[in-house]
């Protein structure tokens, strides 16, 4: 007896255990980060969650278009003061009502210098609110801002409700989230997950999703399984060398969304010899087969790329991949007056898509035109600190995503002095501050292709390409991914 | 007397060992930089990091920064988080059940298993099934935890369907981690309970017990085990000091909201405070389960004295 009952215990637990699937009406989303704290306006880690409870004055579309969100219509008064007309009738989820003292109180809290806010720079060009109405918000500018409409489509922006953050205060905010956005707040267990509602009183439509579980799964192994399971719907950040059991499930799809991650780069610090030769930085340029690459390492999971702005910015110049070219290569070494090549040490870093055997093959290629690479890989925590100072050659990812805006692409990284810039090349210093100055679109765009013909000629750094941004999902779950790297469960239909 | 002078001797030993390893992890963050460049966007102008930099106190000379953190330290305040914005110490306070939950389950199943298969081996010793033991355990010890770990989230969650695949809730997540993470020292305890064992199992007094007739199982558990005990109580000791203070891949793998994922985390995302409050609190673990370990020697085996 005693026996059996041992044996029907040990059998009740091999029986397999219904692991909890979500219903029709819920979504649960895998991510590789955990959240820390959900204020938008003091951020530090992607506004993934935080974009589905609040929302932006200004929205994108699916095509990354600039759309009315919470204001309905803006424009430039002046050169230096850009004008928003509210949405009437919006109510944060605890009911009070989004005005332009909201907008104020939004913004005041972020440029205000004791806050420390951390995403300061993104809305560093503002200079004051000014309520004109309810409906009515005048945003002054310290120059002329044409991406301030862009800079209002995103963190810090997103609106908060002034009355509720004064009285809670900033650090139960940031962990009891209100806003104006498709999803409310109901629950944040750290290292565990965030659970949404759907807001039924939404002034876009009720959402379709009711219950939203965003769950963090660190490991990227794990986190394909959980979605292989069906323990969740919607996986971010699938590892390149896993992805094939994503798409060879038949319940599961592969996202690629080309243009949706970084542009790799390896970043030259100018100031060191032989760097500083424009010759040498063309002969390193082209000595990379950069579709070998892509094809063999990175099994086409990125596309070789020319300039660094991304191809869905305002100002991309679809300029030419620099061609594989090892003999010109050389020759242009020995222009340069190193016949023999020369030794270097270039560093690298695990962060993105087989960083490691990238480097690995570019070394190699540097070598057949007799360039010795000592190669250096570190941790990213290491990493930061190093680059962009010692270098000489270091990898590195820069994207545009969040602003869509070939500005962010560049300046960062081309101008002389800004703290990831490794290169010093005045007529392209010039060129960059231009840019900034101007407010006409057209006349900008133009400016932004002088920049990027002048990168490409003078190599400031050596652009690779540009990741795609890797999803998983069910197939029950419609979700198309943007290149602005958003999450809109709004948009999300689950069958 | 002596049990009071030992203690006081102990906790004295104790409190220079935590002032030497918090010098230690201090030191050692700032030679690596400091974290307003990771801290700040990308964007971030050289002036906006520098602004940061100061208001965080990153710019004091390093001797007065330690001071400052020595002092608050004293008081149990251990900062606060760069990232989370929380103090540090209520950070570890959180995760410290989900820790130790995995801790204690996985080490009393090894070690329950351990024994068993430590004592079988030594007095089956050089048989098959003593070598068969023996193979399984230099495997467990052999064998890294993450491979271990994906492994078992291949078999058990993907192909058999049977188990979460990670994550914290019922018992059912709890089984994949703690077999990660006990299988090293189910391995671990086995080989030292065997060695133990067979060196005991050759003493006089056991030879004594034998010719006096008295039962082979009553010598094992009376005689034998009692004082093969005392090197395995040592390692125990120190197993279960080091798993309190997170067990690193493990919780990352399975995505267990434990010590360990936050100290992976903040180190990162270079979030110093929390990274200094977790090798604090693993320090303070380990001196103080040091001290319960040698107060179990004693319980054991009264020849040593204090």
């Amino acid at each position: 007896m005693k026996r059996l009952a041992a044996i029907a215990l040990a059998a009740s637990m091999l029986l397999p255990i219904s692991t909890a699937i979500a219903s029709a009406a819920d979504i649960v989303v895998g991510r590789g980060a955990s959240t820390t704290a959900m204020d938008p306006g003091f951020l530090k880690e992607s506004a993934t969650i935080v974009d589905n409870i609040f929302d932006t004055l200004v929205m994108r579309d699916k095509e990354m278009k600039l759309v009315p969100g919470l204001a309905t219509s803006w424009k430039a008064i002046d050169d230096t003061t850009w004008e928003f007309k509210l949405r009437d009738g919006v109510k944060f989820h605890n009911g009070e009502a989004m005005d332009a003292e909201a907008v104020k109180f939004t913004i005041d809290r972020v440029i205000d210098p004791a806050a420390k806010s951390p995403t300061v720079s993104y809305i560093r060009t503002v200079e004051s609110v000014e309520v004109v109405d309810p409906l009515t918000v005048r945003i002054k500018t310290k120059g002329a801002d044409p991406l301030l409409p862009t800079r209002m489509s995103r963190y810090p922006a997103y609106i908060v409700p002034p009355k509720y953050v004064k009285e809670v205060g900033n650090d139960v905010f940031a962990r009891k989230p209100v806003g104006t956005g498709p999803y409310k707040f109901v629950e944040f267990v750290p290292d565990q997950h965030v659970i949404l509602e759907a807001n039924k009183d939404y002034w876009r439509g009720a959402p379709s999703i009711d219950k939203v579980t965003w769950r963090a799964i660190p490991d990227g192994t794990a986190r394909i399984t959980a979605l292989l399971t069906g323990e969740v719907d919607l996986i971010e950040n699938v590892p390149v060398d896993i992805a094939p059991m994503v798409k060879d499930s038949p319940d599961t799809d592969l996202v690629q969304v080309k243009n949706g991650g970084l542009t790799i780069y390896l970043g030259l610090v100018m100031s060191e010899k032989p760097l500083d030769n424009v010759k040498v930085r063309q002969a390193l340029n082209m000595a990379i087969d950069r579709q070998s690459i892509v094809t063999n390492i990175l099994q086409g999971m990125a596309s070789p790329r020319g300039t660094q702005v991304g191809a869905a910015d305002f100002g991309y110049k679809d300029l030419p991949v620099t061609a594989y070219d090892p003999a010109k290569a050389k020759a242009l070494l020995a222009e340069a007056g190193l016949p023999n090549g020369f030794s270097i040490k270039m560093q690298s870093t695990h962060r993105y898509m087989k960083d490691s055997e990238v480097a690995q093959a570019i070394a190699q290629q540097f070598g057949d035109i007799g360039v010795k690479i000592d190669q250096e890989v570190l941790d990213w925590s290491v990493y930061t600190q190093q680059v962009p100072r010692k270098g000489p050659i270091f990898m590195l990812g820069w994207g545009s995503t969040q602003t869509l805006d070939a500005d962010a692409a560049v300046y960062a990284i081309f101008k002389t002095g800004e703290p990831y810039s490794t290169a010093s090349i005045p007529e392209l210093d010039k060129l960059l501050d231009e840019s900034r100055s101007i407010v006409d679109p057209a006349k900008r765009e133009a400016v932004l292709a002088q920049i990027q013909d002048l990168a490409a000629e003078q190599v400031p750094v050596i652009p690779l390409y540009q990741e795609d941004a890797l999803y998983g999902k069910a197939k029950s779950v419609t979700f198309e991914g943007r290149p602005d790297a958003r999450i809109p469960i709004f948009d999300i239909k689950k069958q | 007397m002596k049990t009071l002078s030992f203690i006081t001797g102990r906790a004295l030993q104790g409190l220079v060992v935590m002032f030497g390893v918090s010098a230690i992890v201090f030191f050692a963050l700032f030679l690596t930089g400091d974290p307003a460049a990771l801290m700040m966007p990308p964007e971030a102008t050289r002036e906006e990091i520098e602004a940061f930099r100061q208001a965080m106190g990153f710019n004091d000379p390093i001797w007065v920064q330690y001071g400052r953190f020595l002092a608050s330290a004293v008081t149990g305040e251990l900062g606060m988080s760069l990232r989370f914005q929380r103090p540090a110490l209520d950070l570890l306070i959180e995760r410290l059940p989900a820790t130790a939950l995995l801790a204690m389950t996985a080490l009393v199943w090894s070690s329950l298993l351990g024994f068993l298969l430590g004592t079988i081996a030594a007095v089956r010793k050089n048989s098959a099934i003593d070598f068969a033991i023996r193979v399984i355990s230099l495997l467990g010890q052999a064998i890294p935890v993450f491979w271990l770990a994906l492994l078992l989230i291949i078999f058990f969650s993907l192909k058999m369907r049977w188990l979460p695949s990670s994550g914290i809730g019922s018992v059912w997540h709890l089984i994949m981690p703690s077999i990660a993470l006990g299988a090293y020292y189910l391995s671990a305890i086995t080989r030292l309970v065997r060695a133990s064992l067979i060196e005991v199992l050759g003493e006089n007094y056991i030879r004594t017990a034998r010719a006096k007739g008295i039962s082979s199982w009553r010598i094992i558990v009376h005689h034998a085990l009692r004082n093969a005990l005392i090197p395995v109580i040592t390692v125990q000791g120190m197993y279960f000091a080091s798993l309190l203070g997170g067990a690193l891949v493990t919780e990352i793998i399975f995505a267990w909201p434990g010590i360990g994922r936050l100290a992976v985390e903040a180190i990162q995302n270079r979030d110093f405070p929390v990274v200094q409050a977790v090798v604090l609190f693993a320090a303070a673990v380990f001196v103080i389960v040091n001290f319960l370990v040698d107060l179990a020697y004693v319980w054991l085996n009264p020849r040593i004295r204090l």
